[in-house]
């Protein structure tokens, strides 16, 4: 194998991207915000498209869906030849983004095996799982990236977001540097994504869907654009979980593969469930 | 740290419709052998989302159970 492998794109978005969702939670206006923001990541997935990546490295989280409490692992690597659509017979809510899309995507088994094997010899105490299935979190951003075009093999990881004690922000950042240094040492061109955001749902409390954090999520912003990534390794999950920031955690990992690179916001829109997001970095 | 009790009630319901059905039918009943507080169980078998979601239950959990979810 000759190492000259690198990143190719970066990008990272919101990850319920529905039409019907939004209407149903916020009206006419959920619909219109919703749509806007998936025809700008439509267009990033024609950018990422055309640099004919051998792979696609997506970062996400299971929204209780595909570890249970059996275990819930800090940072996973979804390793095997292909990964399934999670199935849920009734589905509500966010679970409903997933039932027209395909069942089945190809996995692209050498750089996960990579990332993972490499990552737990360089101190990253990575799990895997050979059956995890994908939800929402992964599949949303990947099917509104590329339509009808073919989906290159991903490399799913998860982060968890959700259940406490999560890992740190730092630590994911680290993750990312981790996964940079695997790409730069093989021979494949890879993008990579992060989804999910920007603020929703803080303290994860139900009286409290519907207020974001707008403030919070202008300074994450202003902090990715120019480049400033040093306080973002500060952030604890406190603040996270209290501005409604836990997705964010899956953002730290690309940060960490792509930086120093500087993001362009390619659509950010306030609604009063979420405020919308999706962004792309400029790589040498 | 999650409460796990109140939290794996949730998965199951979700991820298990023969369950889901038993405690659509008689949630007291099916909730017999479960693991519960006073106040957890009552929450459950009013099917108070919000209460469950006070009372440690994860928001995405609430949010999606078929036939249960809180909007």
């Amino acid at each position: 194998l000759v190492a000259v492998g690198r990143i190719v794109f970066a990008g990272a978005m919101s990850h319920v991207l529905d039409p019907d969702y939004y209407d149903r939670a916020c009206g006419a206006v959920g619909r219109r915000t919703v749509v806007e923001c998936m025809a700008e990541i439509a267009r990033m997935g024609e950018r990422f498209s055309a640099t004919g990546a051998d792979a696609l490295v997506v970062v996400a989280d299971d929204h209780l869906n595909a570890f249970s409490f059996t275990a819930v692992p800090a940072l996973c690597v979804r390793i095997g030849r292909q990964v399934q659509r999670m199935t849920q017979d009734h589905a509500e809510a966010f679970d409903r983004v997933l039932e027209h899309m395909p069942e089945r995507y190809a996995l692209h088994e050498d750089l996960a095996n990579a990332i993972l094997a490499q990552g737990l010899r360089d101190g990253f105490d990575l799990a895997m799982s050979w059956e995890a299935p994908l939800d929402h979190a992964f599949l949303s951003p990947v099917n509104t990236l590329h339509g009808t075009r073919p989906i290159p093999p991903l490399v799913p990881i998860w982060v968890n977001c959700f259940v406490a004690p999560q890992p740190t922000a730092r630590r994911c950042f680290a993750f990312g540097q981790h996964i940079a240094r695997v790409v730069a040492r093989s021979p494949w061109n890879v993008g990579i994504i992060a989804t999910g955001g920007l603020s929703h749902f803080p303290e994860l409390s139900l009286p409290r869907v519907g207020e974001t954090d707008t403030v919070f999520d202008r300074k994450l912003i202003h902090w990715m654009e120019h480049g400033k990534h040093a306080p973002l390794l500060e952030l604890g999950m406190d603040e996270l979980h209290k501005a409604g920031e836990h997705e964010f955690l899956n953002w730290m990992v690309l940060l960490g593969a792509v930086t120093p690179a500087r993001a362009d916001v390619r659509y950010f829109g306030e609604l009063p469930r979420i405020n919308l997001a999706a962004v792309e970095w400029r790589l040498g | 740290m999650s409460r796990y009790e109140v939290n794996s009630l949730l998965y199951r319901l979700k991820k298990d419709p023969a369950f889901r059905a038993r405690f659509t039918a008689d949630p007291a009943a099916a909730l017999t052998h479960a693991d519960l507080t006073e106040p957890e169980r009552a929450a459950f078998v009013a099917r108070d989302m919000r209460k469950i979601n006070e009372l440690g239950g994860y928001l995405h959990l609430v949010m999606s159970i078929p036939g249960l979810a809180a909007h």
